[in-house]
């Protein structure tokens, strides 16, 4: 089995990203910056109700608008439409300005649908307008259940029981979904803004009727992906007809507005947990009934396919007498779609509250009501390692026991994620040339974490050069296949291969140049001796050098205003572990990201639909309200590095335990606690008993 | 966004007749280019007004200072004579959108900007304020609404300006064809309060020319709270102004911003508080009066004890040391 050295120079060292120039001054070329000859803007037609069947979609007039150059429809005949923005039809043409003429020339003929419901309790009521025809709204509840739960509470000394709730929460990466497409007589080529580029690659050749060798999707740069950006999407099907019809490359990027309705969302939950405990801290009982919707996406008996609105629970912890009942409910809205820790942070919120909520009524410390009961001997590490940084023993106290208008208060909890483990498949190649550059090829994208730095990084350590030497080529299929960038896998999936690739590349140059270490120094006498032609080689994924399962804890200080509800995060502490780290640059860079996702999902995201019109009331930055840097804290961030494990994702748990630290810190400080997330001033108003009756 | 046809004016009068009956005058833009690209308004002719002379000044006088409709906020914003005579006026200015927003946007552009309401500001929803036959705001999601109104729409005025000059007891000079009208905050939105299509009281063509904030008023403070620390429109805003002589007030007003459809102001409470050394319990009081006839809807009444807050808390900031 291959090792990890021990003694590095670059591993487990900071090494600045080595794009980071290209992306500052704009070099950095992403799907929406590629400018084929001839390309052309294209936009969709989204369903202006939130019900209805449509019956016919005319193209003629938006065909004859000055710049187009080709409309098409995104279904064919009649069909149902079933949330406010699904899509309809699409065009291409000259300018921005033309598509959006020709959009507002379809002539779209509808039978609307007045009844529709886009709130998941009202979905769940027993009239409820039905979301998909004779299937009902809700699932019939999947139920589990260890031990003898209603015996167990008996025999508790404490017993809590508490409503916790998410909201919906937007995908919003800096770049929206989209490609820019060109589809001639030799194939298609995708710039997509992808996490998959093979994913993309074989969607578009199975939707198109293609051979996956006729179809080539590049990703040179990607502004962010969270679970949204695996295939092509309607958008992508869309952009490709419209390419073919039109005999042009086709740029269709989606507007901020699209993004908010149909491209993926994280479901919300409704968790009312039931929790004891004995005296001395140990959980024995845990009864938990949560539900949440996926939009369209759930539904009653495979209706909509699930919806992915369940949660772990009773999360990290194992309780011996447990029951958990959950159901996702359909509603007519855009479908959900994985979203950084499925799951996870839903979980980690209304569990993490009801074990605060259990510790104030037992008078125990939070962090030692953890300790108690965290099977995890990694998390107990960190948990104490947080609470020493953070000066938790200092910091503690009784909830409600802060003084004055503005209070202050501190709060922790914990996150996992079982994935980030290696996907097996991955390969790589290198290419030594006889003037000692290398470039590494690997078909994986950098959906901007720093994949690339990692493989210059590991590279560079096993070949005894420097990061800045390696050049990186990544997100095209014509190289050898890589992970898709989700599930925290790609750093133990891509740090192995190169791993391998190199190790096997630097015997053959060692071979073929008679030396017995081509490294550092003796590179460049090495790549001489090979001639004229470079060194190819190819390498893959190897047992041994990855694992799965990374984990971590967080610490939140808060103040909140008691007058005005409004809530200020001071610092958050992340202890986190990820196996052997490649690089803390980037590492760390993964972790401010997640805290700062976890803040938003704390206090300030939810997607807002009305329940009159059906439509989704924040398609945009104004009101769907996202972290600036003025609301950004402190953020310190302990690191555990565990090189004997391997490698491990971090993508995911790092935004996991954000919003149960800020929700626990702001309950310490009121002595109240705001179980619904996100966290806004009229929510703590309310929860102190200030708000007065609306007016009859 | 439809055509329009393109044109600078290098007068008041010029500007006028180049904006005709359907015509719109562009400055900063912030607020006119959105409701023209979301097809909320339509224009035939956008006028620049920004080469009309002498309107980008801020100028200081005895009596009353005057700024021009074209002072961008940064500027009022980055005035340390301002910061000094009108810290309420500097602290508004601060708190609008952010640096970027505030380079370009326009004292009048503030003030004549329409109704945020996310409903008169969706495509695809015909809302009251559109000339649509209901408010869905009433009966749906109101949490950013008002908590009183003069008619049937529910959406509240959002300019920060407007509030501290309220409080300023500012005057508004507005060119309407050929005449300067001179008008109070009030008169500048009372039509707002009457009828629900209304934004302010400006009719097509007016103009605004300047703002003229007497300095009778030493003293004054502006607040908000908003969801997020920056960037963010007032959940409640406040503005309080006032003299100070021998420790009582003189000529005290308070205004708030995001929970009318003009900015809130009790002339009752002014009365109160005219005289009165300032405390907790004269500032409750105030509050008290300020708030007392709110119709708060089902999820805007948070606003109530916000309000009561920081008009507590901005009558307080005008003791400063004294």
């Amino acid at each position: 089995m291959p090792n990890w050295p021990t003694e590095t120079k670059y591993i487990s060292h900071a090494t600045p990203r080595i794009d980071g120039v290209a992306k500052v001054t704009g070099r950095a070329r992403y799907s929406s910056d590629i400018q084929e000859k001839g390309w052309l803007y294209g936009m969709i037609l989204r369903s202006k109700w939130p019900a209805a069947k449509i019956l016919s979609v005319n193209l003629d007039l938006a065909r004859q608008i000055p710049g187009i150059k080709a409309a098409v429809v995104a279904r064919e005949g009649e069909f149902t439409v079933r949330y406010y923005g699904e899509e309809i039809a699409a065009v291409c043409g000259t300018s921005k300005q033309a598509c959006l003429d020709a959009l507002r020339a379809i002539e779209v003929k509808a039978e609307v649908r007045h009844e529709f419901v886009v709130n998941e309790n009202e979905a769940r009521k027993e009239n409820a307008p039905e979301v998909w025809d004779g299937k009902p709204n809700s699932t019939t509840p999947r139920v589990r259940e260890n031990g003898s739960v209603d015996a167990a509470f008996s025999e508790c000394a404490a017993v809590i029981e508490g409503f916790y709730s998410t909201a919906v929460q937007i995908h919003n990466p800096m770049e929206t979904m989209g490609n820019t497409i060109s589809w001639t007589e030799e194939g298609v080529t995708a710039w997509s803004s992808t996490q998959g580029i093979s994913s993309v690659r074989d969607g578009l050749a199975g939707s198109l009727k293609l051979d996956q060798s006729r179809v080539r999707v590049i990703t040179e740069y990607m502004g962010g992906g969270f679970g949204a950006k695996f295939g092509a999407g309607v958008e992508g099907l869309l952009a490709a007809k419209l390419s073919k019809a039109a005999k042009a490359p086709v740029r269709l990027m989606l507007t901020r507005f699209d993004q908010a309705l149909a491209v993926g969302n994280r479901p919300s939950s409704f968790q009312k947990i039931k929790l004891g405990a004995k005296a001395d801290g140990t959980l024995h009982a845990f009864d938990a009934e949560n539900y949440g919707t996926g939009g369209i996406g759930a539904g009653g008996d495979g209706g909509g396919g699930g919806g992915g609105a369940d949660i772990p629970m009773p999360y990290l912890y194992k309780v011996p007498n447990t029951r958990v009942k959950q159901s996702a409910v359909a509603v007519n809205a855009g479908p959900s779609r994985a979203f950084r820790a499925p799951g996870n942070p839903p979980a980690s919120f209304g569990m993490e509250s009801a074990l605060d909520d259990l510790a104030a009524k037992l008078g125990l410390d939070p962090v030692e009501l953890r300790l108690k009961n965290d099977p995890n001997e990694i998390r107990q590490r960190e948990y104490k390692l947080g609470a020493e940084k953070f000066g938790w023993k200092e910091k503690y106290k009784k909830p409600g026991s802060s003084v004055g208008v503005v209070k202050t208060g501190v709060g922790c909890a914990g996150g996992a994620w079982p994935a980030g483990g290696g996907n097996k498949n991955t390969q790589g190649e290198a290419q030594i040339n006889p003037d000692g550059s290398i470039e590494i090829r690997l078909g994986v994208q950098d959906i901007g974490t720093g994949t690339r730095t990692v493989i210059a990084v590991v590279a560079a350590e096993i070949l005894g050069l420097k990061p800045e030497q390696i050049t990186v080529k990544v997100g095209d299929t014509r190289f050898p296949p890589g992970p898709g960038s989700g599930g925290s896998t790609t750093c133990p999936s891509v740090s192995p291969t190169v791993f391998d690739v190199c190790t096997k590349a630097l015997e053959q140059l060692q071979t073929q140049s008679g030396l017995a270490d081509a490294r550092g120094k003796n590179w460049f006498a090495a790549c001489k001796k090979l001639g004229v032609n470079p060194l190819v080689v190819h390498g893959k994924w190897q047992e041994g050098l990855s694992a799965s399962r990374a984990g971590g804890v967080q610490f939140a200080e808060v103040e909140v205003d008691t007058e005005t509800g409004f809530v200020t995060v001071k610092k958050i502490l992340g202890v986190h572990d990820c196996g052997l780290i490649i690089n803390q640059n980037t590492l760390e860079s993964q972790i401010n990201g997640g805290i700062i996702m976890g803040m938003g999902y704390a206090l300030y995201e939810e997607r807002v639909m009305d329940d009159l019109s059906g439509v989704v009331l924040n398609p945009n930055f104004e009101t769907y309200k996202l972290p600036g840097i003025a609301d950004v804290p402190e953020i310190e961030i302990i690191l555990v590095n565990m090189p004997e494990r391997g490698v491990i994702g971090i993508g995911e748990p790092a935004t996991v335990p954000t919003a149960g630290a800020i929700a626990n810190a702001v309950a310490n400080a009121l002595g109240v606690r705001v179980g619904s997330l996100p966290i806004t001033p009229a929510k703590v108003l309310a929860a102190l008993g200030k708000v007065p009756p609306a007016h009859a | 966004m439809k055509n329009f046809a393109y044109a600078t004016a290098l007068s008041p009068a010029s500007a006028r007749t180049l904006v005709a009956s359907n015509g719109a005058y562009l400055a900063g833009g912030n607020d006119l280019l959105g409701l023209l690209k979301e097809y909320l308004i339509s224009a035939d002719t956008l006028v620049n007004i920004k080469s009309l002379p002498g309107l980008d000044k801020i100028e200081r006088g005895k009596k009353f200072w005057t700024i021009g409709a074209l002072v961008t906020v940064a500027q009022i914003e980055h005035d340390a004579e301002i910061k000094k005579t009108f810290p309420g006026l500097h602290e508004a200015a601060s708190d609008v959108a952010s640096q970027q927003i505030r380079n370009v946007a326009t004292v009048g552009g503030n003030l004549a900007q329409h109704s945020r309401c996310w409903y008169y500001r969706h495509r695809d929803v015909p809302c009251l304020k559109k000339g649509g036959d209901l408010c869905y705001a009433r009966s749906s999601e109101n949490r950013y609404h008002s908590l009183f109104t003069g008619n049937d729409c529910i959406s509240p005025v959002v300019s920060s300006l407007a509030t501290i000059f309220t409080a300023l007891d500012a005057t508004a000079v507005v060119w309407r064809d050929g005449q300067e009208l001179r008008w109070s905050m009030a008169e500048l939105y009372a039509e707002a309060w009457r009828h629900r299509l209304a934004h302010n009281s400006l009719q097509p063509g007016d103009l605004i020319l300047r703002v003229e904030i007497p300095t009778a008023r030493r003293r004054s403070a502006f607040l908000q709270v908003s969801d997020k620390h920056a960037f963010d429109w007032a959940l409640v805003s406040c503005a309080a102004a006032a003299e100070v002589v021998d420790g009582k007030l003189k000529s005290p007003r308070v205004a708030l911003g995001s929970i009318s459809n003009v900015p809130h102001q009790v002339e009752a409470a002014n009365s109160f508080l005219d005289g009165k050394v300032l405390d907790d319990d004269v500032a409750t009081q105030a509050a008290n009066l300020i708030l007392q006839n709110a119709k708060p809807l089902e999820h805007n009444a948070y606003k109530v004890p916000m309000a009561h807050a920081l008009i507590r808390r901005a009558l307080l900031k005008l003791k400063g040391d004294a």
